[in-house]
């Protein structure tokens, strides 16, 4: 059984995140990082090679030449080779041309399951996995808490409105987890002088049959404007009052803004 | 040659960062609190290989370079000093095998310590004897096939949690300790060996500190290492280098106070202004900084001596050691005097890392015997070191 | 049927539209007035025939109905077949599990510009434009489709982010999707099991008043202290991951970004520390109340009132003063 983790190297929470004049995310002004999310799909994807239910694991990123340090550490964890999508072409690609060119990649690499984490840090469509899906004429199953693997049949466990489902589909499937499958490992030194020495390949968008064109010029929408937040005047306090006293103010507070 | 640390390097010093201060960071109060020593953390950095870090491969170990193996011990320090001594004191007590010790030793060994199975401590110092190693006591009587050790050990890191301990003890007390001094492997579960008592400490307070009793422990004479009267020689040579990993705590340690109290500086305002944003406040972080750096680059430099086995490397590693205690030592200081009244309570890390930077200063040689080596370097190299009297 | 018609995503349950059907009805409706369209409904889920037409009292002028299932793998190939003959300008779809992976189906096998999650959407100078915060909100970016991109935009909607329209009048004229021939590959997922939670939970989604407990809550019991504030406000009970992890409460009121994304008129956030997964879930709130006892959680960078205290003084306090207030 082969799973290929799709992974994406994100800003970190809390670095300097800037826009280029061109209103493009500045990927090099930002420490980088694997999208915490999808560190969950890597856990799972290595908790079924642990339990000898896949064989094989691959890392697939688009990106920059630098997300190859993604990939890296995604191999440091575990895992077998990696494939980084990376092409002039795809500088500022948006969600549809994303799941374009990673189920392009998918098609190449032929696994059983597809994992991806359920969003990404930076952006939080969710879009991509059911878009890959859609686009490979595969079954989704989302938002997994948890992903079991028998025979030719994938399943999730999945919240419900008042429970949990298990969604089922026969392989390949393109599979969505949470933060609940449980938490990420740590590399071990081991491993991360292991996988220096993991194959790691670098396709373009020719190595996919892809040309720019067939792509829309990389993507299909573009961000018009970018500006901070709007700053939240400081919080009201109260502070050093009795539980009554707080009581009254937050009922004062409260009416005043005709929220009682 | 490069003075630049590799991308590896960087990696590693990332990737350690990013564990201690999601697992040990959270610990460290707590460990310094109940003075336990912090047996989930040994899991966690024997699950991630980072205890088998001086071993080769063929053992179960990672062989990384000496300036690898201080970030590793850096990097665990900046989060909590009596983590760091785990790694630290695996190695210590290794070094008499990997310096003296035999094909059968190493392998017999070797595997359970690079896993991290076993923890191993080292058994040189007596309570009487202190800094003068050569007035040791402890016996070694061969008894056929097997050397029967009495006698006690004091101030043993670790003593009272390790497997395996190497000590050194008298196989000829007429030769007194340069000559008739010998190393031996002891495994802890031993008739004969206890550990009846230990020390309270002013920091690295769950490092267990032991005293350790030899009753007529039974050794073979397998586990001796090198040949009888070998000790000191080997004892001498494995403080060498060992030290490099205290001066590699001292600076990780200088880098959490220093880090500790750029944040908080950042944080608070007095006066209408960031307490970061008086120059001050800024002189003194400059000076900690540069000072850490100093240290840690000292450092660096005697580690990759010690790889190769340079013939001062005793120049090197006390250099180091000495500027790094005492840099760790300077830089807790200031960190405590720039949180001011916090900085002196144990709401924030940086009292504890005052308490734990002292002990740097003091063992595996104080800073005064530190300087007795660097001195009498320096004279040999001048030609006019007096003549050694034995 | 026009290319300045908007679609919506409308999910029924039981016959009825759900919240999020009447918020983007409202949204629709409104774009489509400046665009000189229609705001069409693409309704699925059980009921949705016998409801449609009362759509039309929402700010519906047609809708199409897809079908009784609301699974978006059923339903995306009767959607995929109306989008692709309505040719709109847009498609609105709720910024839910099932309303993402509906829209994400219709993205790829489509191929349709794709945005949000959003918190606004207009038309300047004809053109669609979005506003979404981005990396974890430290950015508000504005968003149009490419000149030649294909047509309807699909865009994510936050709850809240329109409000029904209440009182009208009128119904929506209804259609029925032609039924779809062969089989898709997303149709191959399948329930294999369900298993109901102990105890029924309520959909924070739609809930204008939250009480969140955090870490600082400690148990299960503690959370009874917080339903009790919500039972008096007429609110909802939620959490943080942390208190979620803990299994005081089902993951079902998890809020955050791993959990659902709210924006209700009021948020207490109890024992709360506020990080960053946590304020997704819930930064568009209207008006924020945090109860710490920590003077410096972050989570008062966030907070319009915050009050330093023990929690457990003062969340029954509260409930105390408001239930006198009432006359109580």
């Amino acid at each position: 059984m082969k799973i290929v983790v799709c992974i994406k190297q994100v800003p970190a929470t809390g670095a300097d995140k800037r826009y280029t004049d061109d209103l493009r995310l500045d990927r090099a002004s930002a420490e980088a990082i694997i999208n915490p999310l999808d560190e969950y799909a890597i856990e799972q994807a290595l908790r079924l090679a642990d339990d000898g239910v896949a064989d094989v694991i691959t890392y697939l990123t688009m990106g920059p030449e630098s997300a190859s340090e993604a990939l890296r550490r995604a191999l440091a964890m575990g895992g077998d080779d990696a494939v980084l999508v990376s092409d002039p072409g795809l500088a500022g690609s948006d969600e549809w041309v994303t799941a374009r060119v990673l189920a392009a990649a998918l098609d190449r690499l032929a696994p059983d399951v597809a994992l991806m984490g359920m969003a990404s840090d930076d952006a939080r469509g969710s879009l991509v996995p059911g878009a890959v899906a859609a686009m490979r004429d595969v079954p989704l199953l989302s938002y997994g808490a948890e992903l079991r693997v028998a025979g030719n049949e994938a399943r999730v466990r999945r919240l419900s409105s008042d429970g949990f489902d298990w969604i089922a589909a026969p392989l390949p499937v393109v599979a969505s987890l949470t933060d609940q499958v449980g938490e990420p490992r740590y590399a071990s030194l081991k491993g991360i002088m292991a996988a220096k020495r993991k194959p790691l390949e670098t396709w373009t968008l020719a190595d996919l049959g892809l040309s720019a064109a067939e792509l829309h010029g990389g993507a299909l929408t573009r961000v018009t404007g970018a500006r901070p937040p709007e700053a939240k005047p400081p919080a009201e306090r109260v502070e050093n009052v009795t539980p009554t006293e707080a009581a009254a103010r937050i009922a004062d507070w409260m009416a005043a803004r005709k929220l009682i | 040659m490069t003075y630049l640390p590799s991308a590896d390097h960087d990696d590693l010093r990332s990737v350690v960062r990013e564990l201690a201060e999601e697992r040990i960071v959270p610990r460290a109060a707590e460990i310094d609190q109940r003075a336990e020593f912090p047996w989930d953390l040994k899991e966690l950095l024997a699950g991630q290989d980072l205890l088998g870090t001086c071993f080769e491969e063929r053992h179960g170990g990672t062989a990384l370079d000496g300036v690898a193996q201080c970030i590793v011990v850096e990097e665990i320090a900046r989060a909590d000093a009596t983590t760091s001594l785990i790694p630290i004191v695996q190695k210590l007590g290794s070094l008499p095998i990997l310096l003296a010790g035999n094909d059968e030793q190493k392998d017999r060994y070797f595997p359970r310590l690079a896993s991290g199975e076993w923890l191993i401590a080292f058994g040189l110092t007596e309570a009487a004897a202190g800094s003068d190693v050569s007035a040791n006591r402890m016996r070694a009587k061969r008894d056929g096939d097997s050397y029967l050790l009495r006698g006690s050990k004091r101030f043993i890191t670790h003593g009272s949690v390790a497997n395996v301990l190497t000590v050194f003890a008298l196989t000829d007390p007429d030769a007194g300790g340069r000559k008739g001094m010998s190393a031996f492997i002891v495994e802890t579960d031993t008739p004969g060996f206890s550990s009846p008592r230990l020390e309270h400490k002013m920091g690295i307070r769950g490092s267990p500190t032991a005293e350790l009793n030899f009753d007529d422990v039974r050794v073979p004479a397998a586990n001796r290492l090198g040949d009888e009267g070998d000790g000191f020689k080997i004892a001498m040579a494995t403080l060498d280098r060992s030290r490099l990993g205290i001066a590699a705590q001292a600076v990780g340690i200088a880098q959490g106070a220093l880090d500790a109290a750029v944040a908080y500086a950042a944080e608070r305002a007095q006066f209408g202004q960031r307490v970061v944003d008086f120059q001050g406040i800024q002189f003194m972080l400059a000076d900690m900084a540069s000072g850490t750096e100093a240290a840690r680059q000292l450092t660096y430099a005697a580690a990759a001596r010690v790889d190769a086995n340079a013939t001062d490397l005793p120049y090197w590693t006390s250099s180091a050691k000495l500027v790094a205690g005492d840099t760790a030592m300077r830089v807790t200081t200031d960190a405590v005097q720039v949180l001011g009244g916090y900085g002196y309570i144990n709401e924030y890390p940086v009292e504890r890392m005052m308490r734990d930077a002292k002990i740097t200063q003091l063992y595996e040689g104080t800073q005064q015997i530190q300087r007795l080596v660097i001195a009498r370097q320096v004279l040999q190299r001048a030609g006019v070191a007096k003549r050694a009297s034995s | 049927m026009s290319t300045n018609d908007i679609l919506f995503l409308a999910e029924f349950d039981a016959g009825q539209a759900t919240r999020s059907a009447l918020e983007l009805a409202a949204g629709a409706a409104a774009l489509a007035a400046q665009s000189g369209g229609e705001a069409v409904a693409l309704a699925y889920g059980p009921g949705a025939a016998d409801g449609a037409a009362g759509l039309g009292a929402h700010g519906a002028a047609r809708c199409v109905v897809l079908g009784d299932e609301r699974r978006p793998a059923v339903v995306h190939a009767p959607a995929a077949t109306a989008v692709a003959r309505e040719g709109a300008l847009a498609l609105l779809a709720p910024a839910t599990p099932n309303g993402r992976d509906l829209a994400a189906a219709l993205v790829g096998s489509l191929g349709l510009p794709a945005f949000g999650p959003v918190r606004a959407v207009r038309l300047v100078d004809g053109t669609l434009e979005t506003e979404q915060a981005t990396l974890q909100g430290a950015v508000i970016t504005t968003s149009r489709p490419n000149e030649g991109a294909p047509s309807p935009s699909v865009v994510l909607v936050l709850a809240n982010t329109f409000t029904p329209i209440e009182g009208g009048t009128g119904s929506a004229a209804v259609s029925t999707a032609p039924t779809d021939d062969g089989e898709s590959g997303l149709a191959r997922a399948t329930i294999a099991e369900s298993q109901p939670a102990e105890a029924t939970v309520v959909n924070l989604e739609e809930a204008t008043v939250i009480v969140a407990g955090g870490r600082g809550v400690g148990s299960q019991e503690g959370f009874g202290v917080l339903q009790e504030l919500a039972d008096v406000l007429g609110g909802a009970v939620g959490a943080s991951r942390a208190a979620a992890d803990a299994g005081w409460v089902p993951y079902q009121l998890q809020i955050g970004q791993t959990g659902k994304v709210v924006k209700p008129s009021l948020y207490i956030a109890v024992g709360i520390s506020g990080a960053i997964q946590h304020r997704v879930g819930m930064q568009s709130a209207e008006h924020v109340i945090a109860i710490n006892r920590d003077p410096d959680a972050p989570i008062g960078e966030f907070a319009d009132l915050f009050v330093v205290g023990d929690l457990f003084g003062v969340v029954p306090a509260l409930t105390d003063e408001l239930r006198r207030r009432r006359g109580e």
